[in-house]
């Protein structure tokens, strides 16, 4: 884990039946940031942005380490929804900025669109949630292991990816890790199997929070086209194409998304 | 021994080269590869085959379900098992009507399901044995869109539902989370008294063997990975489940499917099956890629490190694409030789194991009706006189229909809901 390592504060929700770890690191304004599928993990990003906000990244229920089955408590999306409101309610966080990434940007964006007044800006990276006949999204929950990394990143083997890909070296550590991670593509994957639509796209509009939409023009998961479809949807959102870029720009293009970001977020908290 | 002819409908006329153009059995396009009269063929010489084997003395007939695949066209069982259950009943054949694998983590629609068994059992007039296993990942999630976290507890549910809409004496409300309905109250209702008996197939998940003994349905393990590689793992884990749970170890709740083929001698078997063997293997079953087995979040995460740590459970089956014969011989993928080898194979796999059923696999690939013929007629004249006879004044049979000679028990909980 890069940086200084995380505090865990664990939330209960759902009338006492469900427990959410947040993980919180950095200091200033509050962040809530929304993991992707495959669960929460710290990369430099998030550590530089740690600089500046306090981020509190909520594990997906399931997906927190010794607590799998609190996904079976989850039946559907709008339950998702009613419990990151009810967590982020109950840390009693005052309009905090959002940034989520791929099935996080979705959450994000769901939630934002449930309550508009929820959060003060929205940053998505490449999320899914929408989905077009033309340009199908590829069901990343069933992809071979070995073909993922190609799937996910434009240059696999670049230093970034072989970095955030990395895993423990102790045998029993990294089967601990692998089966964690395959359990978090299950919990994340009940909710957008097996086409990741569940109607975002017609709640879209409710959505009022000044919105950063950011995608890899490569990205082979979900089509860079859907960023400008995505932007038509909610009004006065900005979209940018990072180049030569798959879906994951915090991690492959770090630099140049952190810059896209900070502005953005900079902007945001510039008094009126 | 109860002795189950087992049948699957794979198109049987692929070319040599499928397998490179095509990553698994599932996704090939159909318009491109096939025949019609190689498709309408095989309906029907799979259906005769079933009456050669019930007219030849197999106890049961037992047909899987699987979706959208090139290696078996049977989207659902029950429609092969209506003609077999009205073909039977009309000649007098006593053997059971057995659908093996109607998947109730896949159903969608669990009520249809309840109703097309109750109604076999009345065209067959008792003779149902239900095969209801969870349901395979590619089939229950990619083929028929059940997110892979939410296959298990479908399944529980509903067999609770399928089991209440045949026992219920009054129509009910059921208040699923994955159905619902105002009022169940099927016809027609199962005519065995003590409702048909049911099986769930499993792979070596500790929770299905745990599930099917404290709820004392039957175990179905199928054989295809080599039982000389996994079947002492499998079934020493069933035993010793057993008998954490104080239940006291009865063959007969055992069924086990094995591939089997026979010819005069040895090397005989070897010429005429190693093709169809082959074939079954690189263009059937082997050909589903691991990764579509074993989708994330269709196995729990213990199961998940369990199988990390060791993947012994699933034996031949990443080798399936490239094993030669003699591999999938000496791992037991298939039992192939002289009447003689075969019996012998299979009574020393029943003793060791505790199998109380087999499901003999008699056509598997490319093998041609005239063939599975003979092959129905070396096994049930050489063969099975061999394997009746084992545990059979040993124990009682409890999961076979009591027409049939079972002792059938009343499933577990029905008799506290009937106090209720």
């Amino acid at each position: 884990m890069p940086g200084n390592s995380a505090a865990q504060h664990k939330v209960t929700v759902w009338n006492g039946h469900v427990q959410l770890n947040f993980q919180v690191k950095g200091s200033g304004p509050a962040l809530v940031y929304f993991h992707p599928a495959a669960g929460m993990r710290w990369d430099p990003f998030l550590d530089e942005l740690a600089k500046s906000h306090t981020i509190y990244a909520p594990e997906f229920p399931g997906t927190t380490s010794g607590n799998p089955y609190d996904i079976h408590k989850v039946d559907d999306l709008g339950d998702a929804v009613l419990i990151y409101e009810e967590a982020i309610r109950s840390l009693g966080l005052k309009r905090p900025a959002a940034i989520g990434q791929s099935f996080g940007g979705m959450i994000a964006l769901e939630i934002a669109a449930a309550y508009p007044e929820i959060f003060s800006s929205l940053t998505v990276l490449d999320p899914v949630g929408l989905w077009r006949d033309e340009a199908p999204v590829v069901n990343w929950v069933a992809a071979a292991p070995n073909e993922l990394p190609g799937l996910l990143f434009r240059h696999p083997d670049s230093e970034a990816v072989q970095a955030a890909l990395a895993m423990p070296a102790d045998r029993e550590t990294a089967i601990q890790a692998t089966a964690q991670m395959i359990w978090n593509l299950g919990a994340t994957g009940k909710f957008v199997w097996p086409i990741p639509d569940r109607g975002l796209g017609k709640r879209l509009h409710r959505i009022t929070a000044p919105t950063l939409i950011i995608w890899g023009d490569l990205d082979a998961v979900i089509s860079s086209s859907y960023a400008h479809f995505l932007g038509g949807k909610i009004a006065g959102s900005r979209v940018e194409i990072i180049d030569d870029c798959g879906h994951v720009p915090q991690v492959e293009k770090c630099a140049e998304t952190l810059s896209i970001v900070d502005k953005f977020l900079n902007r945001q908290s510039e008094p009126v | 021994m109860k002795v189950s002819y087992f049948q699957q409908v794979p198109y049987r006329h692929f070319p040599n080269d499928v397998g490179q153009h095509f990553e698994s059995v599932v996704t090939p396009n159909y318009h491109e590869l096939t025949e019609e009269r190689h498709v309408v063929s095989a309906y029907r010489d799979a259906l005769d085959e079933c009456m050669h084997a019930a007219r030849a003395g197999f106890d049961g007939i037992a047909i899987t379900e699987h979706s959208q695949s090139s290696y078996d066209m049977i989207p659902n069982p029950d429609l092969l098992e209506a003609a077999l259950a009205y073909a039977t009943e009309v000649e007098g054949i006593q053997t059971a009507i057995y659908p093996v694998g109607r998947s109730l983590g896949k159903s969608r629609e669990p009520l249809r399901v309840a109703e097309e068994s109750a109604m076999l059992d009345c065209m067959s007039n008792g003779r149902l044995v239900c095969g209801f296993p969870v349901g395979l990942a590619y089939d229950a999630n990619l083929n028929n869109g059940i997110p892979p976290a939410e296959t298990r507890a479908r399944f529980d549910e509903n067999l609770d539902l399928v089991l209440r809409a045949w026992s219920e004496r009054k129509p009910f409300a059921f208040n699923g989370k994955f159905s619902q309905y105002g009022a169940v109250n099927i016809w027609p209702r199962p005519v065995q008294a003590s409702l048909p008996p049911v099986w769930v197939t499993g792979l070596g998940n500790p929770k299905t063997m745990e599930f099917c003994i404290s709820r004392n349905f039957g175990f179905n393990y199928f054989g295809w990975f080599g039982y000389k590689l996994t079947g002492k793992r499998i079934f020493d884990r069933f035993a010793s489940i057993a008998e954490q749970l104080g239940k006291k170890p009865n063959p007969f709740q055992i069924g086990f499917m094995q591939q089997i083929a026979i010819a005069e001698t040895d090397a005989e078997a070897e010429r005429i099956f190693g093709p169809h063997i082959e074939y079954f293997f690189r263009k059937g079953l082997g050909a589903i890629p691991l990764h579509r087995m074993m989708l994330p979040g269709g196995i729990d995460i213990r199961g998940l490190e369990f199988v990390l740590r060791d993947p012994s459970d699933f034996g031949m089956f990443e080798k399936f694409r490239t094993a030669s014969l003699k591999e999938l011989i000496e791992a037991g993928c298939v039992i192939c030789g002289s009447p003689q080898t075969v019996r012998d194979q299979l009574v020393e796999l029943g003793r060791n194991y505790g199998i109380g059923n087999l499901h003999a696999m008699l056509q598997f690939g490319s093998m041609p009706k005239e063939l599975t013929m003979r092959t129905i007629d070396l096994f049930s004249s050489e063969v099975l006189p061999a394997l009746k006879p084992i545990w059979e004044n040993e124990y009682e049979h409890h999961w076979w229909p009591e027409r049939l000679g079972g002792k059938p028990l009343p499933l577990e909980g029905q008799a506290e809901r009937e106090v209720a």
